[in-house]
């Protein structure tokens, strides 16, 4: 298994199409544009050679998560919470200006969310986040079920992981 | 002669020079200024401006310029925050943020059918949530109010002493969209639909800054995200 994959920007692509001549394994030439992953062997060739700079190399395996104090968390969560109520009163409000709100709350509320432990749907705490799903009654778990089987959680002090 | 600085997006107002490209002499007093002037990047209106003080940094980021070589090693031994979600009861709609957000991290990474999970669990939860009372402009300015006083100043506190750079970074936009949020809706309260007749409502889908106008700004002026990625706010009916 390689140790990255690569993936093209359809924004960027500017169908200059070098990555079709330099892939050793066909995996770029698809008819929907999207690297097959299957083929591809994360060797980077078509990425050095894109002159639109639009295929990068994701990495299959990410880096531990960033530490972070409980004090910080929990004043980013009180800001979380605060954003949570703003977006449900606001999408009660009709208008443009009642949906842009709620949108943003919700943008903001996201991005605090994730300096607040989940930054990466890989870590420890996501996992014991979706964990602590499977208790709730209606929960849709065959989702939950398929997301835990699906991800490849870190494992705490993993050398491979860092 | 002083100046006058945006909280949202840091223009600056001098009355020394004034605006003379938009009709406003050089010498033009802030106060003289019709109440319905708009900050001529982002839109924000006069109560979002701060007067130029010659005050030195806060004591917040001179801490972190000190500390910001702490030994990683150091850093890793640190309490870390697993499960820190689970010493209280989490609402339905902040599981429906930690959904959405997780679904954002899947995407950035190309990981569409976990993404799709995450998303429908967001959705899932977001139903869940009742609707809150009262549902009006005033309780939104309340809370945004009392993000604004208190609950950013402590967090900033809390992240500057660690230094937390990621989450002074997140506080730091989301202050200041926060702050546009206040000013759009104290115009609301007072101009009501006239302010939205003719004009389009766009959102930064990355930072959630809000901009009123025909079409969205070049640079989002409080993340600089190129305008391609602002999206239009369609109105609902009630």
């Amino acid at each position: 298994m390689a140790e990255k994959y690569a993936v093209r920007n359809l924004r960027l692509c500017t169908k200059d199409c070098l990555c079709l001549y330099v892939c050793p394994t066909g995996a770029t030439d698809t008819e929907n544009s999207i690297i097959d992953t299957e083929k591809c062997i994360g060797c980077g060739a078509c990425a050095e050679a894109c002159p639109s700079a639009a295929i990068s190399m994701v990495p299959k395996k990410m880096p531990l998560q960033q530490p972070k104090d409980e004090k910080v968390t929990e004043a980013l969560w009180k800001l979380i919470r605060s954003k949570a109520h703003v977006e449900n009163l606001a999408s009660q409000l009709p208008g443009s200006l009642g949906a842009a709100v709620e949108k943003s709350s919700r943008l903001m509320a996201e991005d605090l969310c994730r300096e607040a432990g989940y930054m990466l749907p890989q870590s420890g705490n996501a996992k014991a986040f979706l964990e602590s799903l499977k208790k709730i009654p209606d929960v849709p778990s065959e989702i939950v079920e398929r997301l835990l089987d699906a991800i490849p959680f870190q494992e705490e002090g993993d050398p491979n992981q860092e | 002669m002083k100046q006058m600085v945006c909280s949202v997006c840091s223009y600056t107002y001098d009355e020394a020079k004034g605006i003379p490209e938009a009709g406003i002499a050089p010498g033009t007093k802030w106060e003289e200024l019709s109440e319905d002037w708009k900050c001529p990047w982002c839109g924000a209106g006069k109560d979002a401006f701060r007067e130029k003080t010659e005050k030195p940094e806060p004591a917040a980021s001179k801490a972190s310029s000190e500390s910001m070589h702490k030994a990683p090693a150091q850093e890793a031994q640190k309490g870390r925050t697993e499960g820190a979600h689970e010493e209280r009861e989490l609402s339905a709609m902040e599981m429906s943020i930690i959904c959405s957000n997780l679904a954002r991290g899947c995407e950035k990474q190309y990981l569409f059918e976990e993404m799709e999970g995450f998303q429908k669990l967001a959705e899932f939860f977001r139903r869940k949530a009742e609707p809150e009372a009262p549902a009006n402009v005033q309780a939104i300015l309340e809370r945004i109010n009392g993000d604004l006083s208190e609950r950013y100043p402590a967090a900033s506190d809390a992240a500057s002493m660690e230094p937390d750079r990621g989450a002074l970074r997140a506080l730091v936009w989301s202050e200041k969209v926060t702050r546009m949020l206040q000013s759009l809706l104290a115009r609301y309260e007072t101009q009501g639909d006239r302010m939205l007749e003719n004009t389009g409502v766009f959102v930064c889908t990355i930072c959630g800054f809000v901009y009123i106008g025909g079409t969205p700004p070049e640079l989002c002026p409080v993340c600089k995200v190129p305008g391609w990625r602002f999206e239009k706010a369609e109105r609902r009916v009630s």
